[in-house]
């Protein structure tokens, strides 16, 4: 059910009241989110909150339209993109992405066993040769120096990141599904399930950060 | 955020930036990620076999300042320890050196995971190259 953002029975703004994002629009917690429907939704609440339309209103209720509408825009602003929508579940499951890695190394000091690292070895390697690739390029625009070939080898491996990160939005968009059909069941889905998939989840954005930063740095170099 | 001047003095000055043969039996090589900011480190050690003194450690990190400082730092630290001394380094060791800010511990955390990266390798060419005594049963 949505959040009550206006009195029942005589339509004023009402004070906002702690929800999630998801709650605000009145949504279930899935992540195949309609996102036309949201923006429909978002200008109708943001015509009602809008405090310039509640200026003939009493001091606390433009108070209230204010911290609504602000609650409003980063509720719409987080839940429209497919990747902050997807961190902010995680972050409503409790998942702390920076906890986990430090914890991680410090299970390894304590038991002496390897730390398994979270991006596998061979996304590590590709991304330290682009990079030493990308330092090269701009070594030589400072020299002034032209390698076409290099210039080359970059744009190909540019080229295969853009396809990674697409396969990478694909793949996230499976665990979604996984993800919204825990949310169908309702109670019936486990504890154990729900970090299983918010685990994949995890393990698919970190994947994709590392070629997000990568297709950055990359275009930076190459236009330069 | 402003950078500790120790910070900035190791993203100015990185020591130890370099390579060595990933191949040779004496060098264990950690090669790390931080999935939060897609930093990624490598860092390499040179053992002597006798001792299992670090006699030498390069690195080269793709990252903020903090991350390069990090590594900087670490192979500064590994060098003259023996790999046990080295396998102490706590990533809030490094955090102190640096007076690293809250937001910027993950790049510590990165620095001990390659130094530990690195030992797990050595260590594994060792057993590979020495013979595992039998066990008398």
């Amino acid at each position: 059910m949505r959040a009550a953002h206006f009195c029942e029975s005589c339509g004023k703004v009402q004070p906002p009241v702690p929800v999630d994002y998801f709650s605000f629009f009145g949504l279930p917690p899935r992540l195949s989110l309609d996102v036309a429907a949201l923006e429909k939704s978002f200008y109708e609440l943001s015509r009602k909150l809008h405090p310039d339309l509640n200026a003939r209103a009493g001091s606390q209720e433009q108070e209230w339209s204010l911290e609504q509408s602000s609650l409003l825009n980063d509720a719409y602003r987080t839940l429209r993109d497919p990747i902050k929508r997807t961190e902010y579940l995680l972050h409503l499951e409790g998942v702390l992405l920076e906890e986990q890695s430090k914890s991680a190394t410090e299970q390894a000091r304590a038991t002496g066993e390897l730390k398994k690292q979270i991006v596998p070895p061979d996304l590590l390697e590709e991304v330290f040769e682009l990079n030493l690739h990308l330092e090269e390029l701009r070594m030589n625009k400072k020299m002034g120096d032209d390698d076409p070939a290099l210039f080359e080898e970059i744009g190909k491996a540019k080229l295969s990141l853009e396809a990674k990160h697409e396969a990478l939005l694909r793949e996230l968009q499976t665990y979604w599904k996984e993800w919204d059909g825990l949310i169908d069941r309702g109670p019936d889905a486990s504890t154990t399930d729900r970090q299983r998939v918010s685990g994949k989840l995890v393990d698919v954005l970190n994947r994709r950060n590392y070629i997000r930063n990568l297709v950055r740095d990359v275009n930076a170099a190459m236009e330069n | 955020m402003s950078y500790s001047d120790k910070v900035i003095d190791h993203y100015n000055h990185p020591r130890n930036v370099g390579s060595m043969d990933k191949a040779s039996t004496d060098v264990g090589t950690g090669l790390v990620g931080a999935p939060e900011c897609g930093d990624v480190m490598k860092l390499q050690i040179k053992v002597n076999r006798e001792t299992n003194v670090i006699e030498d450690a390069k690195f080269k990190t793709f990252g903020c300042g903090s991350a390069i400082a990090s590594s900087s730092l670490a192979t500064e630290w590994v060098k003259g320890k023996t790999v046990d001394e080295a396998l102490a380094i706590k990533n809030m060791d490094i955090v102190k050196e640096l007076s690293l800010p809250p937001v910027k511990i993950h790049c510590s955390v990165l620095a001990e995971d390659a130094i530990r990266a690195a030992i797990g390798d050595w260590k594994k060419k060792q057993e590979a190259t020495t013979p595992v005594a039998a066990e008398a049963k």
